[in-house]
């Protein structure tokens, strides 16, 4: 190979990869020799790169000899095509550049000794693994998952005091560089202390520092972020934090889950379904049974409007204050099973769902059907898959309750359609949040 | 076919086909009712087709911006002070209307005012979308009804105490000379496509043949729908007794293996949104003329228009009783006809004045 050639090559390797602070060009020399490598540091193991090759580097005298060495050496591996050797160095192989040729050096390290289960949002099949909380690791993960040379990865720093170094991450192939400048601007815009984790930016985004409904996705599944690589998204990862922030999120992606790719379309489709029919019923079900006992028991056919009647018959309080006792009871012991030690947990569940329903009702406070229906509530909140769109979901069903107590069925209907009509008013960086149909016509 | 068209002219004839058109129509029933959906059909599907055609020239732009781009500034002023009136009044009209139904029906307990209220609040919030996000939200709400509301007019064709007996007879009816009042209640039901003006902005593309050939197929759908039904379940006598005839026809339905017994709930329960999409796809049009007058956009300003709109539904509501309504109802058909030749008139004349 001419030494043109190969000056080519590493030029259009250096040139075709994004700029990154991860990637390693580095000449290494001694009196006679000569020798160039090239690297990604977080996905190789540098304690290997040292012992295999700078070592005997140092160590071995002639040219002719260490040449040999080289090629005698089972990790390493010649050069067959420019592709392929970009391709190498995206996994984790060090390309060397040593006389007139050109060597692949595998030392790729594997993170998953390092990295956490996933715990929040856990699938039967797929992946397991989460992220970690070195920074430098999860770039080597989402490396990992994503070896495209598209993958663009930018630093900054954010908060005064803290100074937590934050990496955003797009596919400049997909990315939309009208959303990637307003991110960065917003990024750089934060002003705050302390700067921890990337669920702060939930708040910050809203210029009052309040907000109620997540528009952007943190996530603990680095098949998650590489999957959202692909489709254009913007991802923020913060030094010591297991989770990776990724912008813009609209309601499509806060109502599905990763297992939607490792399961057969219909099912997907079906659980998609019973998702926005979960997340329907934990908002309307408390405010529509308040406006159907309060304000039209005629709405049910007469067995069924009777037996409710029945139910109530020994409760000695309006509809609304008994949905509001139970729903705030549900909330309290969601609340309490999550403090809990794992070893108390099902005793907790056990007297406050059981024992405290059962006695409830038998009492007089609550009637049975109030029982079924605060229940179905909770595990119907639990059907969405992201967490902190499902807390917001169980903030929102106050509302409708609110509305369908004073204006009754129409209260109940209209309370939903305001939710809605606030999701629709909602954008995530310039994207609508609760669209139909994403494309236009 | 251009889907955000036809979910204007679907909204309009839904939401019409249950409050004022089914009583004019069913009160002229001897008097001419059925020549005046004939002829309705041609009007409507012809005056859309013409409307479009004029706004095809101007791509992405609604009747604001067409005017500062073409028109004299006084024919400007004149034109966005006169119109958003029509649209004003042609929501609160429905808005006023609905919340008759639903005391009467839902909540006779309840003082009106407060159900107008929560109207309100909702109608505060969306009707300074803009224009694209009020066509999201049309979108989703079309979506969640629809479905149900076709259901229950399946129900209705196939109910057992459907008499097409009564239907034939009101068929027989067919050559009586028709009011103008009737004629322009029938056309009411294709009305959608005036909402163009504004939701022009959002088409880029020509409307197709298909879509004028949907119209006309759901056109005569839903008027056959929202005049036969009440006709052909309370009879051709009976069907006039009632102030709301297809309110009362929903009523009659029994769906049988359902939870919810009487379709009536069910039917108003998916008329509350629907009928709020309309009065907001008015109202949204009414706001955007507005605020088009100048170039200026200020929170104040558009809060003082927003409570405007707001403030002129409560003696509405305090004042007006359903008899005095149905008159200002068949007032308004007529007069609506007439600013609906107008306002084509002058997108054809801003077509011509357009610089090629």
């Amino acid at each position: 190979m001419s030494a043109t050639m190969m000056e080519t090559i590493k030029m259009n390797l250096i040139n075709r990869l994004q700029e990154a602070e991860d990637v390693v060009y580095k000449n290494l020399h001694t009196k006679e020799k000569y020798l160039e490598v090239l690297y990604i540091k977080t996905i190789s193991d540098e304690s290997v790169f040292y012992d295999k090759l700078i070592k005997p580097f140092f160590e071995i005298e002639t040219p002719a000899q260490f040449l040999t060495y080289l090629q005698s050496n089972p990790q390493i591996k010649t050069f067959e095509s420019e592709s392929q050797t970009l391709d190498e160095l995206l996994h984790g192989v060090a390309i060397l550049f040593y006389q007139e040729n050109i060597f692949l050096f595998d030392n790729k390290v594997d993170h998953n000794k390092q990295v956490l289960d996933t715990t929040v949002e856990t699938t039967v099949q797929g992946p397991q693994s989460g992220f970690s909380e070195s920074l430098s690791v999860n770039l080597g993960l989402i490396r990992q998952r994503y070896p495209s040379a598209e993958l663009s990865v930018e630093s900054m720093s954010v908060g005064t005091i803290s100074k937590t170094k934050v990496m955003v991450l797009h596919d400049r192939k997909f990315a939309d560089p009208d959303t990637l400048s307003r991110i960065k601007q917003f990024l750089s815009s934060i002003d705050v202390q302390m700067f921890q984790t990337g669920e702060q930016l939930l708040d910050i985004i809203k210029n009052s520092n309040r907000a109620l409904l997540p528009v952007m996705l943190v996530t603990e599944r680095p098949d998650r972020v590489a999957v959202n690589l692909a489709t254009g998204k913007i991802i923020v990862l913060v030094h010591g934090s297991p989770f990776a922030v990724i912008l813009p999120t609209v309601m499509k992606d806060f109502m599905s889950s990763m297992e939607d790719i490792y399961e057969t379309y219909w099912t997907v489709n079906c659980l998609k379904v019973l998702r926005y029919l979960g997340f329907v019923v934990s908002i309307v079900l408390p405010g529509l049974y308040v406006a159907v006992t309060s304000y039209n028991p005629e709405l049910f056919r007469v067995q069924l409007a009777l037996s409710i009647a029945g139910s109530r018959a020994g409760v000695p309080y309006p509809s609304f204050f008994e949905v509001l006792f139970m729903l705030i009871m549900m909330e309290m012991l969601t609340e309490a099973s999550i403090r809990l030690p794992k070893a108390i947990g099902p005793t907790a569940t056990t007297v406050g769902g059981l024992i405290l329903g059962q006695a409830a009702t038998e009492a007089g406070l609550v009637s049975n059907i109030m029982i079924i229906i605060v229940s179905a509530v909770a595990i119907s909140n639990f059907v969405i898959p992201i967490n902190s769109f499902s807390i917001t979901i169980r903030v929102m069903k106050y509302f409708v309750l609110v509305t369908s107590t004073f204006f009754g069925l129409a209260g109940c209907v209209l309370g939903f359609l305001m939710i809605i009509a606030y999701l629709v008013r909602l954008d995530s960086f310039g994207e609508p949040f609760l669209t139909l149909i994403q494309s236009k016509p | 076919m251009n889907r955000y068209f036809m979910y204007l002219m679907l909204l309009n004839m839904m939401a019409s086909a249950i409050i004022f058109v089914p009583k004019i129509l069913i009160d002229a029933r001897f008097h001419g009712a059925v020549m005046s959906l004939i002829i309705a059909v041609p009007i409507g599907t012809g005056f859309s087709f013409l409307l479009s055609k004029a706004l095809e020239r101007f791509p992405n732009k609604g009747l604001p911006e067409i005017l500062d781009l073409v028109a004299p500034k006084w024919l400007k002023y004149t034109v966005l002070i006169m119109l958003p009136v029509f649209w004003y009044v042609a929501g609160a009209m429905t808005l006023v209307g609905f919340i008759d139904i639903l005391e009467r029906f839902i909540n006779p307990e309840a003082p009106k005012w407060m159900i107008l209220m929560i109207y309100l609040v909702v109608l505060c919030i969306t009707i300074e979308l803009p224009t694209l996000r009020v066509m999201y939200l049309l979108e989703i709400i079309l979506f969640m009804n629809s479905p149900f509301i076709f259901f229950m007019i399946y129900k209705a064709f196939t109910d057992d105490y459907m008499s097409w007996d009564s239907i034939l007879e009101a068929c027989t009816h067919v050559f009586e000379w028709p009011s103008l009042t009737t004629i322009a209640t029938a056309s009411f039901v294709f009305c959608g496509y005036t909402n163009l003006i504004i939701f022009n902005r959002l088409f880029k593309e020509k409307l197709k043949f298909w879509n004028f050939a949907a119209v006309i197929l759901l056109g005569v759908f839903n008027l056959f729908t929202s005049y036969f039904i009440p006709i052909g379940i309370n009879g051709i006598d009976g069907s006039h007794a009632f102030l709301y005839p297809w309110i009362a026809t929903a009523d009659s339905l029994r769906l049988v293996y359902s939870p919810i017994e009487r379709a009536i709930f069910l039917f108003l329960m998916l008329y509350i949104s629907i009928t709020l999409m309309s009065v907001v796809v008015h109202w949204h049009v009414g706001y955007e003329l507005i605020s088009g007058m100048n170039e200026k956009k200020s929170t104040l300003k558009k809060w003082i228009i927003v409570g405007i709109f707001m403030a002129g539904t409560i003696p509405a509501i305090l004042f007006l009783d359903t008899i005095a309504l149905f008159k200002i109802a068949g007032v308004f058909m007529v007069v609506r006809l007439g600013a609906e030749v107008f306002v084509i008139a002058l997108t054809m004349y801003l077509t011509r004045r357009k610089p090629a």
